[in-house]
Formats: structure tokens, sequence, C-alpha cells
């Protein structure tokens, strides 16, 4: 939809970003459940709104800066191994927020696993979904997933090459279980062609799926897209078949 | 290897409504061009399953088994985060924390207040 409106001393024409002009029952369902709750008093506006802004301003760059900052300021890596809550605060990053002492599922002991050539860390929960929000956001999907908490762990090799990240025999993969007691980040290892890059180029190559472990920075890999592999016998629906019958 | 969850996994009427309708974020959002990956509402229901942690009226991890269970059996086929949300309600309906009238009620009343002109 076009707009031209004018704000203050300036006119001008742009257009709006497209929204979604239907109200879905999800939406609705969303709304009157939380609203119900807040009568019954199982938490307070006060509480809802907090956490909201919380889970607004989360996202992967701060695990990003983190670990551009240790890839480049050695002091920092040693502090950040040793203490990885702690060090946290140097990007910005408080484990404590946003109640004082964190989330329910977040307030934790926090650990950097730090790669090397011949050693590759993954993160996973098989328990449910415990992941480190305050450095990386939300979890995506394919991390909730039953599938890829119940198949890392056995077939480590095979999963990671799926995400198109395909490990020589020498390197050991290790897997890391995420708890409620401890989360855990992966520290890769600098990539070659980066010696004289700064913190914020550095930063920019450290997607979220190279600090989950499923995915390595290096020079022009900037955003996680994952592979698409085509069914090498696909299942069609039976109204599929039917039609292809006709 | 999830714990075994002790939710309900009975279909309820309400919810099973709203799941054939089929309106999912990555059916409708297409069809009007936008590109933001999730529904405007899944912050929300993200700071609504904490809050509900923190008071203790249902604890992370039983909410998240529940979710395990609901979502490769009774919601299987909706994509997330519509799934966990109608997970999420199907375990609070299953607990007794609200009723399915009460919230069929009060959902005629939140679409007649976002409607109005």
């Amino acid at each position: 939809m076009a707009d031209k409106h004018s704000h203050a001393g300036d006119d001008h024409d742009h257009k709006a970003a497209p929204m979604v002009e239907e109200i879905t029952d999800y939406e609705v369902l969303e709304i009157a459940v939380r609203e119900l709750a807040i009568e019954h008093g199982l938490f307070t506006t006060e509480d809802h709104r907090k956490f909201t802004e919380w889970a607004e301003s989360i996202g992967p760059a701060a695990g990003s800066r983190l670990v551009a900052k240790a890839w480049t300021d050695p002091a920092f890596k040693a502090r950040l191994l040793k203490d990885g809550t702690e060090a946290c605060k140097e990007v910005g990053v408080d484990w404590a927020e946003p109640t004082g002492v964190g989330t329910p599922s977040d307030y934790t002991n926090f650990r950097i696993l730090e790669d090397t050539p011949t050693l590759h860390h993954v993160i996973v929960c098989t328990l449910c979904s415990c992941y480190p929000r305050p450095l990386l956001g939300m979890s995506p999907e394919w991390y909730r997933s039953t599938n890829y908490r119940r198949r890392l762990v056995r077939w480590p090799r095979e999963v990671l090459a799926e995400f198109g990240l395909i490990l020589p025999p020498e390197v050991e993969i290790r897997i890391e279980d995420s708890n409620q007691k401890c989360r855990f980040m992966v520290l890769p290892v600098r990539p070659q062609g980066t010696e004289k890059w700064t913190e914020q180029q550095l930063a920019a190559i450290v997607t979220r799926d190279c600090m989950i472990g499923v995915a390595l920075p290096r020079p022009g890999r900037t955003a996680d897209v994952h592979p698409v592999h085509e069914a090498r016998r696909p299942v069609h629906s039976a109204s599929e078949h039917g039609k292809a019958a006709e | 290897m999830s714990v075994r969850s002790d939710v309900d996994l009975g279909r309820i009427a309400l919810l099973e409504a709203i799941r054939r309708e089929g309106k999912e974020w990555d059916v409708i959002a297409p069809r009007y061009g936008v590109t933001n990956p999730d529904p405007p509402w899944r912050t929300s229901l993200v700071a609504m399953c904490d809050c509900l942690a923190v008071s203790g009226a249902l604890p992370a991890l039983e909410r998240r088994s529940a979710e395990d269970e609901l979502t490769k059996s009774v919601y299987g086929e909706v994509s997330a985060p519509e799934s966990e949300l109608l997970a999420l309600v199907h375990t609070m309906l299953s607990r007794g924390l609200v009723t399915e009238g009460d919230l069929a009620s009060r959902m005629r009343t939140v679409r007649s207040r976002l409607e109005a002109a």
C-alpha cells in the first residue's frame, strides 16, 4: 500500500511494509489465554511485559560479538573460559536479566566450548530445548525438534552433514547436552584469511549456527542457509496419487 | 529422551476447530507478502511460558515434555509456533488452569474487540 504523509518539515512517499490483513484465531487464542491466566493470578501483566521486552531484546548478535572479542583479545578469552557467565557482561549480556535471577530456564552455569583444529563441539538439549538464549536469542525450530535432539547424539557426523558440515574423520566431535543447570556455546576456530580483520568484521561471520556447532565460520559466509536435500524417494499424499491416477 | 508428561492427549473441540482452519503463519504470511518469519504474537507466547514457569503454575520442563508429546501426536501436522501455542493451551486446559468454556467465551470477546472499527 503506497503511503504519502509528512513528518515535521518533510514530505515524501514511501511504501509501508506489508501486513497480514486478517485476524487469525491463533492471534485471538494467544490473547485470550493470556488474559485469563492474568485474571486467574497465574502471573501479572507486569511480569509478562518484562519478559516480552527481554525476549524482544535478545538475539545472536551478542554471541557473535563474544566470539569475535575472544578471537582478538587473549586476556578476554582466558576470562571467558574461566567464568563464562561473568565474562558475558563485557559484551553487555547479564544472565541475571530480566528478573535479577534470570529466567527460570536461563539463569545457569554458562560454559564456553573451545574448538581446536582436531576437536569440534556441538550443543544440543536431549531433554527439551535448553539453549543459551541471552547470547543467541530464541532457539531455531530445528534445534527444538526431537529429530535433531535424538539423532545428533547417535549419529553426529551424519546429522552435521545434513547441515552441510562434513568434518574429516581425524576431527573428534563432542556433543554437549545442555540442561537446566548448565548452558553451553561453541567458540569456533578463527578461520584463516581473517588475520587483519576487525572485531566487527569477525562478528559478521560468526553466525548462530557456528555457535551451536552445526556450521563453521569462514570469510564470505554471513548467514545461516541450510542446504535443501531433495528426497530420493519422495512420499506423495493420497490425494496426489489420486490425481496422478486420473 | 524427553520426560513423559501426564498431559491428556484427547482432542479438545475448541483447539480442533482452530487447527482445522489451517491459518498458520507460514500459510497466511506469503498470501499478504509478509516476510517476517514469525507471527506478531510469538514473543508474547514465549514470555507467557516464562511467566508460567516463574510463578510455578506450569514448570518449563513439564510444559516442554507435554509439548513434545502433543506436537508429535495431536498437533503433528501443525507448524511452529502455532503447534507450540496449541500445546501450551492444551496443557493448561488439561491441568485445569483455564476452562474450555471460559476460553471460548473470552475468544469471542477478544475477536470483537480486535475487529471493532
